[in-house]
């Protein structure tokens, strides 16, 4: 995809005034906010604060109610899920959502989908072409597995990995589909807190290989840690946005977490 | 060579069980018999079919409805405009996807229940808009079909003849359906079977894969529906009803194991074929014994054997593994428990 004329210097994503309502309920109200090209972006707020909901229409699993969504300039809003990811857009699911019957290589081998060039019968006949398209994949997929940590496993079946690799794995799916920006929808859930080190490595990996990054997490040292810059919702409203030290000290925010153990920070 | 064995295993299994096949004839010399044979290499097909939409999490119950405007096709266009079965053949096939492809983009949008309800709606319409229509015979049929013209030497006048162009039409069949299921479409289908949700994610047009597996699958049928009309020579709707013909269908995938895309409806449709006209001579043509009898070893199977009769395969070379790791005493899994995870855990691609 080229990008348009004059995104260069714009935002990488910007959601512009975006609305998500399920029948009656509101789940995103007037939401705006950028992400800007390099920086990992962190999405916090109360649970049903609307935060997996805006990943949703990012990614065009839920078309937005009202408002509008731009991808390096190019409006996304009324795409659908696949279009948005051919576009450079990679998401990984909150629930561990893999091909559980499937080797931990071949959930990864099949997320190359849009790498496929060959046609169906150069397959079937063998040719060369083929063969060498599907040994190239493969061996992508081992060195996403490697450098994700999961090299060792790479031959076991997904449902019998432990609940930290699932995880990972679930990331490694959205890397092979080669995005510009991966959304992360709380990729620490359940983790010990080796699993949450590792995690955080393996993410500040990805954003040095280039790959901008939302993530919505609870876990609230992780998100300060990592994340360059943080939009804090609440009840589908964006109540403040900053470093993470602003936020911190940010009453607002501080009123919405109130009572609530998940933001009692350990520093 | 055993290299070349070991690395082509699966096309080279093929290879040895197709020329086996072939030779049957050689010493099968009853009509009846080799009869059996040319349906069951129909019903394997159709199954095929079935399993492969299966892929892709839709349940299709007007498999024999495709089959029939394949059917259909092909007999008006030799019967009322004179053409050559040779062009009979792809013209149906092409005029079954259209049909395919057309309905499909209708129904398809609402995979799930939906799609089930439609397309058990679309095969009883199927049987009463053709035994309405006086030009197509209505609940007559259409007989007096032709057999397909001589190539050469070869004249189609014996079941030999036509169990020989059956194999070449399954083969053909067969190479179509691996073709897929080897190249990224076929990915692509397991993908949306296995969690529609990932796949889209992944970049998969579930709508668009799941429309390409429903025209590939329609069109494999109609095909297989003009091979069927010129081989009986006649043919009436009631043929390609819901029931029996898509149950049975469905039956002959689940027998030999929804798990296996090519070898599940081959022996799927060859032991329910035979056994469905062993009961029948048994029970002397009682058809309601007969669906009784089968229906019964359906669900003993069902129950015992939920990935197939093809399931025992696997369990016996768990077992065989296990005895040459010397027994028990390495405290390798007991053969019960291959058993159970041979047969008890469904790929999530057939819950649909």
């Amino acid at each position: 995809m080229t990008t348009p004329a004059g995104s260069s210097n714009g935002p990488l994503l910007r959601v512009e005034d975006v609305s998500k309502h399920f029948g009656g309920l509101v789940a995103v109200n007037h939401l705006t906010f950028e992400v800007e090209e390099g920086e990992i972006l962190g999405i916090i707020g109360p649970n049903g604060a609307g935060k997996s909901t805006i990943l949703g229409v990012i990614s065009g699993f839920y078309p937005a109610t009202a408002g509008k969504v731009f991808f390096e300039g190019q409006d996304i809003t009324n795409l659908k899920s696949h279009g948005i990811v051919q576009l450079g857009i990679g998401r990984q699911f909150q629930a561990s959502t893999l091909f559980m019957s499937l080797s931990v290589l071949d959930n990864v081998y099949y997320g190359f989908h849009l790498g496929y060039k060959t046609p169906v019968w150069n397959r079937l006949l063998r040719f060369p072409s083929a063969l060498r398209e599907e040994r190239e994949l493969r061996a992508r997929g081992a060195e996403i597995l490697d450098q994700m940590g999961l090299g060792a496993v790479k031959n076991e079946i997904t449902k019998n990995l432990p609940h930290g690799h699932q995880r990972i794995l679930g990331v490694c799916i959205a890397l092979a589909t080669d995005p510009k920006l991966l959304l992360l929808d709380e990729p620490m859930t359940g983790m010990n807190q080796t699993e949450i080190a590792t995690m955080l490595e393996l993410v500040r990996g990805i954003r040095e290989s280039g790959i901008t990054i939302v993530m919505i997490e609870h876990n609230m040292s992780a998100v300060m840690s990592l994340c360059d810059r943080i939009v804090v919702l609440d009840h589908g409203q964006e109540i403040a946005e900053g470093l993470p030290w602003e936020i911190r000290e940010n009453d607002q925010v501080i009123e919405a977490y109130l009572g609530k153990d998940e933001f009692l920070l350990d520093d | 060579m055993r290299g070349f064995l070991s690395k082509h295993r699966r096309p080279s299994g093929f290879l040895v069980l197709l020329v086996a096949f072939a030779l049957v004839p050689l010493w099968v010399k009853s009509p009846y018999y080799i009869d059996l044979l040319v349906m069951t290499m129909v019903n394997a097909g159709l199954a095929m079919t079935f399993v492969m939409l299966l892929r892709t999490g839709l349940i299709s119950l007007c498999v024999a409805a495709f089959w029939g405007i394949g059917a259909y096709a092909s007999a008006v266009l030799s019967v009322n405009a004179g053409l050559s079965f040779w062009i009979c053949l792809p013209l149906s096939t092409l005029i079954t996807a259209a049909f395919a492809l057309v309905i499909g983009y209708v129904i398809i949008r609402n995979a799930g229940f939906t799609f089930i309800i439609m397309t058990t709606v679309l095969a009883l319409l199927f049987v009463t808009v053709v035994g309405n229509i006086k030009a197509l015979g209505g609940y007559n049929g259409i007989s007096n079909i032709p057999a397909p013209d001589s190539i050469g030497s070869i004249v189609f006048d014996t079941k030999v003849d036509f169990f020989y162009l059956g194999l070449v039409i399954l083969v053909v069949v067969v190479l179509i359906i691996s073709a897929f299921y080897s190249s990224w479409a076929g990915r692509a289908w397991k993908a949306i079977g296995f969690n529609p949700r990932l796949a889209q994610s992944i970049g998969v047009n579930v709508f668009r894969y799941r429309l390409l597996s429903f025209v590939v699958g329609c069109a494999i049928a109609g095909l297989l529906g003009s091979f069927y009309a010129h081989y009986q020579t006649y043919i009436n709707p009631n043929v390609f009803n819901l029931f029996p013909k898509t149950i049975f269908i469905q039956v002959y995938a689940v027998l030999g194991g929804a798990g296996f895309a090519i070898l599940g409806p081959l022996v799927g449709a060859g032991l329910l074929t035979f056994l469905t006209e062993t009961v029948t001579v048994v029970v002397q043509d009682k058809a309601e014994y007969t669906f009784m009898v089968v229906g019964a070893l359906v669900i003993l199977v069902v129950v015992f054997l939920p990935r197939g009769v093809l399931s025992l395969g696997e369990y016996f070379a768990k077992l065989w593994a296990w005895a040459r790791r010397g027994g028990g005493r390495d405290g390798g899994p007991q053969p019960e428990q291959t058993l159970k995870s041979a047969g008890a855990a469904p790929e999530e691609a057939e819950g649909a």
